[in-house]
């Protein structure tokens, strides 16, 4: 784990994703992904509804896996993921929608793929944008997963100084996150 | 950054760094009025971050998909068969003695057993209202009928799920109000 970038933990989380898939272990690959579709979901619809707008996202995925949508490869679960999780938010509240079942989600177009998916979302970019020393902080946060204290001493500083680093790191992900 | 959305969005990546429950829902009711702020702040991070390990919980969510769908968001709701029928009932404006029809009927319609196309638009609100989703689009999916997947049907039933035995007594040859309603004249 330490040794791994963010970047490289999506890499490792796509092949594990795709050897999933590929074994036919589908209810393994979706349950990986229940708790970021029910809170993001929860976030987008801003509030309780969003469960069981999650709980729609999660039947789409599953009906399209057991028909053996997506196991070309092509794109990454988690791209196809993320692209029916905004498109069931989208339609939640529209009428009708729940007997939609003819707009196909076959995977992102190149454009958004490219844009918005692929390139932009790593959190190791996030990390990349920080002076050094903020930057080393919020590696071992963000990316290595230690608690403050595991960090100080790893960095050999008072837990004091890096509630502070936090502090900063916390202001820059927040605009990072809104750009 | 006000200090409260930052001290949210710290405790929320906190939850996610250290495996423990996100819990969006109550980071959102805490934040106020920063709500949509904050909501936007957690989606955008969840796009960009890997997921984490599956928990047993969600591993025994995704294999109950297999279940009738009116079934699953009932059970979401944390409702039974008999309160989900006397929410009915009252939400319908019918009387008490309609309720044991109300109940079967309905457990009929969530186990594919009756026709959807010909319930009354005024039951299909209700249920949405009460299941809290498009209960048309869910009765939609569901399977033809639990005959042709048994496996499930003997595994996720539980006894208060049973149909109720159609009683010759408690039958009609008349169509009543619930019947139309459920469509079955």
């Amino acid at each position: 784990m330490s040794e791994l970038t963010h970047s490289s933990m999506h890499d490792a989380r796509d092949a594990e994703d795709d050897r999933l898939l590929r074994s036919g272990e589908i209810d393994l690959l979706l349950a990986g992904w229940v708790e970021t579709i029910d809170s993001r979901c929860v976030a987008k619809m801003r509030g309780p509804v969003g469960h069981d707008v999650g709980q729609a996202v999660c039947e789409r995925l599953w009906k399209e896996l057991k028909g053996g949508k997506h196991r070309d490869g092509r794109w990454p679960f988690r791209v196809i993921v993320h692209q029916v999780i905004g498109y069931v938010c989208a339609g939640w509240y529209e009428k009708g929608w729940g007997e939609n079942e003819l707009i196909e989600i076959d995977g992102p177009t190149a454009d958004s793929f490219t844009s918005d998916v692929e390139l932009q979302l790593s959190l190791e970019a996030f990390v990349a944008t920080l002076p050094p020393g903020d930057g080393e902080v919020a590696r071992l946060w963000l990316i290595e997963r230690l608690e403050i204290d595991e960090i100080a001493e790893r960095l050999g500083k008072l837990p004091n100084a890096l509630y502070q680093a936090r502090s900063r790191i916390n202001a820059r992900l927040r605009e990072w996150l809104e750009s | 950054m006000t200090g409260q959305l930052e001290q949210l969005l710290d405790e929320f990546v906190g939850r996610w760094a250290r495996d423990e429950p996100l819990a969006v829902d109550e980071l959102l009711v805490r934040a106020g009025p920063q709500s949509d702020e904050l909501a936007v702040l957690i989606d955008r991070f969840l796009e960009r971050a890997p997921r984490r390990e599956p928990t047993p919980d969600a591993l025994a969510f995704v294999r109950s998909l297999d279940d009738p769908p009116l079934l699953r968001a009932r059970q979401a709701r944390g409702l039974k068969l008999d309160d989900l029928a006397a929410a009915l009932v009252e939400t319908l404006g019918l009387g008490e003695k309609a309720r044991e029809k109300v109940r079967r009927y309905y457990q009929e319609l969530e186990l594919g057993q009756l026709e959807p196309g010909g319930v009354a638009t005024k039951v299909w609100d209700a249920l949405s209202g009460l299941l809290g989703r498009d209960a048309r689009g869910l009765a939609a999916q569901a399977p033809p009928t639990l005959a042709a997947a048994p496996m499930f049907r003997e595994a996720n039933f539980v006894a208060e799920d049973l149909p109720l035995e159609r009683t010759a007594a408690a039958e009609t040859n008349e169509p009543d109000e619930v019947d139309r309603l459920f469509g079955v004249v």
